[in-house]
């Protein structure tokens, strides 16, 4: 039994364990002792990452390589900046309760099983903790009538998603007559055809994990909880369990049923595109902007599995630092949303920007890196990501997606650069600018911004890493 | 230490721009000032363990891009030629730092100015360090924007804004041939490192591109970039209204610095413009005309920097016909000496202007020398310099290109001589025409100026007196090993001559008028000057009424602003009022208008599918799973 | 007759479908959505535990196991979360949860 490789899941899921019981000392608030302790803890599980030997354990149902890696260090980095901006907001909104960090931490170590999964009882279970602390923080506003409806509606379709996969991976279970990753590519990798119920099975599993990506046409819960949902929680949605749902999505079909590419190939081309024109289309006409951030990201999930569809060395590795430039433009744009305020209370309107540029120059320019970037304008980081699920795409000869890609990410720019026009060209409503923000919001702030900006000087060494992970995964 | 040299600017950039609002002006312009010593104090070491000690490095730091066959490194490449460059940079912009401090204390966002001038120096290091085409393109754009910001420094002035844009929009008709320049390397060579394409180059000699041959394409377009950047003939234009920047910046960039990133990329890339003579020819008769058109204007001018301005460019053009004619190695050396003679005529004429309480037009100014002796000094040894009396700087460097022109031995070297012994003249005239009207006979201020005429303080005195020291003594230090006897030794390589090229032996072995001619040349137009404007001030009048045609077209400066406008700008306004008026308002409007409304309505289609019932919601994912499920078996009988 | 595989799945497959239909036909009650996610569920189990006769590997049981339990977990937090949905709205209609849309 070589349990130690998957020592960070183990040592995370302890230390929930360790926090949740300290966390009910009564009499006192321990939210934020609660949300360091857990932010030391994720950092605590980068540490034991980045030190991991690659290997499968758990009799198989595990697996540690570069792949596996790079993306549990993104989401456990994106897992630990939406927490710190948790911190405040909760406070104000009087959310400071302590089991939220532990659920954000019980999430994500349902990403790492997820990203870590070599078996589909794994990848199940992955999932499910996942998704089930998901559902709560969704609906943690508990007096708020918006959060609540967000979190039943994520509630009822994630249940219908998570059976449709279910019952995907039974078809596939019963056809194959396996459910371990390596096994099944055995099966599939010899001449004879696949029998039509694996393929239904698939179908239904990719279902299931697109829903987790919100792609077209899984994507109908995305919008309705990003809004409903506190900021902060819909922050930590649109980063981390993206990443690692991505990353599933990628490892089950690059892994068993790499030999299936052929059949797959066009569904994934299919939410990719429809992904891209509807992220794109939808948005233009949002006033909400955390509504225009679920439609932004859902454009930017079409944007990554482009470089899933071409299947590719290239568009893998065009995959994987599109998730990481994703994550850190999404987490400092929402840096700047969980601190809009005015008079101390949240807003989240587009007008409630306006005249940002003239009240809190800072805020604003950084707010223009980040539309800037997620519109793809060079030499923003947001360019490059976009350059190389391009580049994969147009070496691979899919010339539909990447047009598509280009002329959806025009249509993306306008709304996003309308956003830099209210912010410096409308004027600032009578009563007064936006609140000053906290340390803390303009530290993730800055970090990310400084991210985006200087990516270009010196992208070498994570796309080296990007390259690893992606040939880790195609062998 | 190397990198030192290149980061201390940066890192004094960065203090003074980002935070010299909290640290306030005079911790933000001392630290700069110190950086700039640091990097300076790094370079000149770094002189002296290329030159003497370990010989050529390159200090890689790491890989800046690696997209399919190309790759990109930060690196700082030292050989000779950078290590000069380095030096020279660092210490001129030390001193020009130093004395900004004086310059600039009455102005008001100082921590701005200083943050733009380390920032220019640091970009400019960049490029003179880059061991590959991007990275010194990149420093080629960095000083260039520096330069812009600079220019426009005082951004309330309507003409410093025109002016900044000026430099900028032609600097980039440049940067358009440099850039095709890069790409036709990289397409010729498949690589922009200089190393791999240095050593390529005797493999592509009869490569053609479309049916030119490529290293006579290479070679030409990348001199027409360096002709935006270093002002030559057609290009110019921006340069003498660039002086609408502080007289620091003007000191800096435009006379010591940035300007001379054409020769030196003529001079790096000489292993290529070696292997194409039709290129050399068109840099020769460039550089010549330029030298001698710009002299011309010069001698009319009125505003005591654009004279010295017109003199920057008549100077780079002597720079390029040496090059020209394969002499890189005298080019450097005129590059070299001129950084010294130059800034410190700009640094004189800024104490000038500083003492006439901002006056500019030499006209109202005169009588001033002895009010301020130590400027007037200091004047008389740049002009000496740079009319090329014996013994001082530009004498060593001036005299070596004539004789390498006069030795070329080819119809576009002997061009290059006649004009360059043409403006030498029109050089010595003009100069002591500025002395002489500027320091010399009545004061034509009004008296309340006169009353305020004081010499500077002595943080502007000191980089003014080592900048003369340096005029006097960079010629004859340098001489022996720049282009003497101990050359070989010297540039060790860093400079490439073919086996057909023996300029540089010939050029000392001309007929014994040629070395004494330029000195002569020099002596014949102190004197003209002497006797038009000291003795008989009636004469530049008369002149001026008999030859009024002449006059004026030199005044007019060759009419090229009129003629730009009249050729380029007019006509593409006209084209641009057409295009906006039918093309933009009816048709481009219309399309973005019409492709607007489109996206509205697909947005509201769009958005119509959203109809927030969780039923619905899941019908649509029953659907698309019935799609991929019928996608899926199509795919499977296929 | 006897019972074999196909008619453990046919059951599965009318069980599917009759839970995918119950979410999205059924227009009153969010517990009956609850309740046809069990319905899906259910038909996974039968799916799997049949296979796993089938086959004669145990694993599809063990899976079964797992998804028992977390369907227990699903189930409690599901009407945990219509209970607050409940006590803001005062109502589980489903044609009531439509505020949020767009």
């Amino acid at each position: 039994m070589n349990w130690t490789l998957a020592l960070p899941e183990i040592a995370l899921a302890c230390a929930g364990l360790v926090i949740l019981l300290v966390g009910v000392i009564p009499g006192r608030n321990t939210f934020f002792g609660c949300t360091m302790a857990v932010i030391g803890a994720l950092l605590l599980a980068a540490v034991l990452v980045l030190g991991q030997p690659e290997g499968t354990a758990l009799g198989g149902l595990y697996v540690a390589d570069a792949f596996s890696g790079f993306m549990k260090i993104l989401a456990l980095l994106g897992a630990a900046l939406g927490l710190v901006l948790a911190l405040d907001f909760n406070r104000r909104e009087s959310l400071d309760r302590f089991e939220f960090p532990v659920l954000a931490l019980f999430a994500t170590t349902g990403m790492m099983v997820m990203v870590s999964a070599n078996d589909l009882m794994a990848v199940y279970m992955g999932l499910e903790l996942l998704s089930l602390p998901l559902y709560v923080i969704a609906a943690f506003d508990r007096d708020n009538g918006r959060s609540a409806e967000a979190g039943l509606k994520y509630f009822v379709l994630g249940a219908l998603a998570s059976g449709l996969l279910l019952y995907g991976v039974s078809l596939v279970y019963g056809f194959a007559g396996t459910t371990n990753f390596d096994r099944l590519a055995d099966v599939f990798s010899g001449n004879g055809g696949v029998p039509a119920g694996v393929v239904v099975g698939l179908v239904f599993v990719v279902a299931g994990l697109i829903f987790k990506v919100s792609a077209v046409p899984f994507h109908m819960w995305t919008p309705d909880v990003y809004e409903g949902a506190p900021t902060p929680v819909t922050a930590f949605f649109a980063a981390a369990p993206k990443v690692a749902a991505v990353a599933l999505l990628a490892r089950v079909l690059l892994g068993p049923f790499g030999d299936l590419a052929a059949q797959w190939q066009q569904v994934i081309i299919l939410a990719s595109l429809g992904s891209m024109l509807l992220g794109a289309f939808a948005a233009v006409g949002q006033r909400n902007i955390k509504r225009l951030m679920a439609y932004s990201s859902i454009g930017h999930v079409g944007y990554a599995l482009m470089g899933l569809a071409v299947v590719s060395d290239e568009g893998l590795r065009g995959l994987a630092i599109y998730m990481l430039i994703y994550m850190l433009m999404n987490i400092g744009t929402f840096a700047i949303l969980v601190g809009m305020r005015r008079r101390g209370r949240a807003v989240e309107r587009i007008e409630d920007l306006a005249g940002l540029g003239g009240t809190d120059l800072g805020r604003a320019l950084w707010m223009t890196v980040f539309m800037f970037s997620m519109a793809g304008i060079p030499p923003l980081a947001g360019f490059f990501g976009k350059l190389y699920v391009f580049l994969a795409a147009v070496q691979g000869g899919f010339w539909t997606l990447a047009v598509v890609g280009v002329l959806t990410s025009v249509v993306s720019a306008y709304y996003y650069l309308r956003i830099v026009k209210v912010m410096f060209f409308d004027e600032a409503p009578a009563e007064g600018g936006l609140d000053a923000t906290t340390p803390g919001l303009a530290a993730v702030t800055a970090t990310t911004g400084i991210f985006n900006l200087v990516f270009c000087l010196y992208p070498a060494p994570l796309l080296l890493a990007a390259g690893l992970a992606a040939a880790a995964l195609l062998g | 230490m190397y990198v030192g040299a290149i980061f201390f600017p940066l890192l004094g950039a960065t203090i003074s721009g980002f935070l010299g609002r909290w640290i306030g002006d005079r911790a933000a312009q001392w630290s700069t000032v110190v950086c700039m010593a640091l990097a300076a104090a790094c370079g000149i070491l770094a002189f002296i363990e290329t030159v003497m000690g370990n010989g050529a490095t390159t200090v890689r730091i790491a890989t800046w891009m690696n997209v399919g066959g190309l790759e990109v490194a930060w690196a700082l490449r030292y050989d000779t030629i950078a290590a000069v460059m380095v030096m020279m940079v660092t210490f001129v912009s030390t001193l020009i730092h130093l004395y900004s401090v004086g310059y600039m204390s009455h102005d008001a966002t100082i921590p701005r100015f200083f943050a733009y001038l380390s920032l220019f120096t640091f970009m400019m290091l960049m490029l003179v360090t880059a061991d590959n085409l991007a990275q010194l393109f990149f420093g080629w754009e960095g000083v260039g924007l520096a330069s812009y910001l600079l220019i426009g420094y005082w951004y309330e002035k309507e003409s410093a804004n025109a002016a900044a844009m000026k430099a900028f929009i032609v600097n980039r008709v440049g940067d358009l041939f440099f850039m095709l320049g890069i790409a036709l390397t990289f397409h010729v060579f498949g690589s922009i490192e200089f190393d791999v394409i240095f050593a390529a180059v005797p493999q592509h000699l009869d490569t053609a591109f479309l049916g030119v041959p490529a290293l006579e394409l290479v070679a030409v377009l990348l001199f027409l970039g360096a002709c935006g950047k270093s002002a030559q003939i057609g290009l110019h234009t921006w340069l003498p209204d660039a002086m609408e920047g502080p007289t620091p910046v003007s000191a800096l960039i435009h006379a010591a610095t940035m300007v001379t990133a054409g020769v030196f990329l003529v001079c790096r890339m000489s292993p290529i413009f070696e292997y194409a003579p039709t290129a050399l020819a068109i840099v020769t008769f460039v550089g010549a005309t330029t030298a001698f058109f710009a002299a011309t204007i010069g001698c009319v001018q009125n505003d005591i920097k654009r004279v010295i301005a017109y003199s920057t460019c008549s100077q780079l053009g002597y720079m390029f016909f040496a090059a020209g004619v394969g002499a890189y190695q005298v080019a450097m050396f005129h590059l070299f000496t001129h950084a010294f003679f130059k800034a410190l005529l700009f640094l004189g004429a800024g104490s000038v202007i500083h003492a006439m309480s901002d006056e500019q037009d030499i006209r109202r100014m005169g009588g001033i020398w002895r009010k301020i002796p130590v400027t007037y000094g200091v004047m008389w040894v740049g002009s000496l310099a740079l009319a090329g009396i014996p013994f001082f700087a530009g004498y060593y460097s001036k005299d070596a290109i004539l004789e390498a022109a006069f030795a070329a031995h080819s119809a576009v070297g002997m061009y290059a001589f006649v004009c360059g012994m043409a403006a030498a003249v029109l050089t010595a005239f003009y100069s002591w025409r500025l002395l002489i009207l500027t320091f010399h006979g009545a004061p034509r201020a009004d008296h309340h100026t006169m009353e305020h005429v004081h010499e500077s303080p002595a943080v502007m005195l000191l980089p003014l007196l080592v900048l003369a020291a340096g005029a006097i003594g960079a010629g004859w230090l340098f001489y022996p090993s720049f282009i003497g006897a101990g050359e070989h030794a010297f540039w060790a390589g860093s400079i490439h001559n073919a086996e057909h090229n023996h300029v540089l032996h010939d050029m000392h072995e001309v007929p014994a008028w040629v070395p004494i001619a330029p000195a002569v040349a020099g002596a014949v137009g102190i004197l003209t000057a002497y006797v038009m404007y000291m003795f008989a001030p009636a004469v530049p009048a008369m002149l001026a009424t008999r030859l009024r045609g002449l006059y004026l077209f030199l005044l007019n400066k060759w009419y090229f602003d009129e003629l730009y406008d009249r050729i380029l700008v007019r006509p593409t306004l006209a084209t641009a009022r057409v295009f906006w008026k039918t093309g933009d308002a009816r048709i481009i409007d219309g399309m973005p208008n019409g492709a607007a409304a489109l996206v509205a309505e697909a947005s509201r289609g769009a958005v119509r599918l959203q109809t927030g019932r969780v039923a619905n919601y899941a019908f649509t994912m029953i659907i698309g799973l019935v799609i991929f499920v019928s996608l899926f078996l199509t795919g499977l009988a296929r | 007759m006897a019972v074999g595989l196909s008619h453990y799945l046919a059951v599965s497959a009318i069980l599917l479908v009759l839970g995918l239909v119950g979410i999205f036909l059924n227009r009153k009650n969010v517990i009956v959505i609850l309740m046809s996610v069990e319905l899906i569920l259910l038909a996974v189990n039968l799916n799997l535990v049949a296979f796993s006769a089938h086959l004669n590997d145990l694993a599809g049981q063990v899976f079964a196991m797992f998804v028992l339990t977390v369907a227990a977990a699903e189930a409690s937090i599901g009407l945990a979360i219509i209970v607050i949905y409940f006590r803001n709205r005062g109502s589980i209609e489903v044609e009531d949860i439509s505020t949020l849309r767009g």
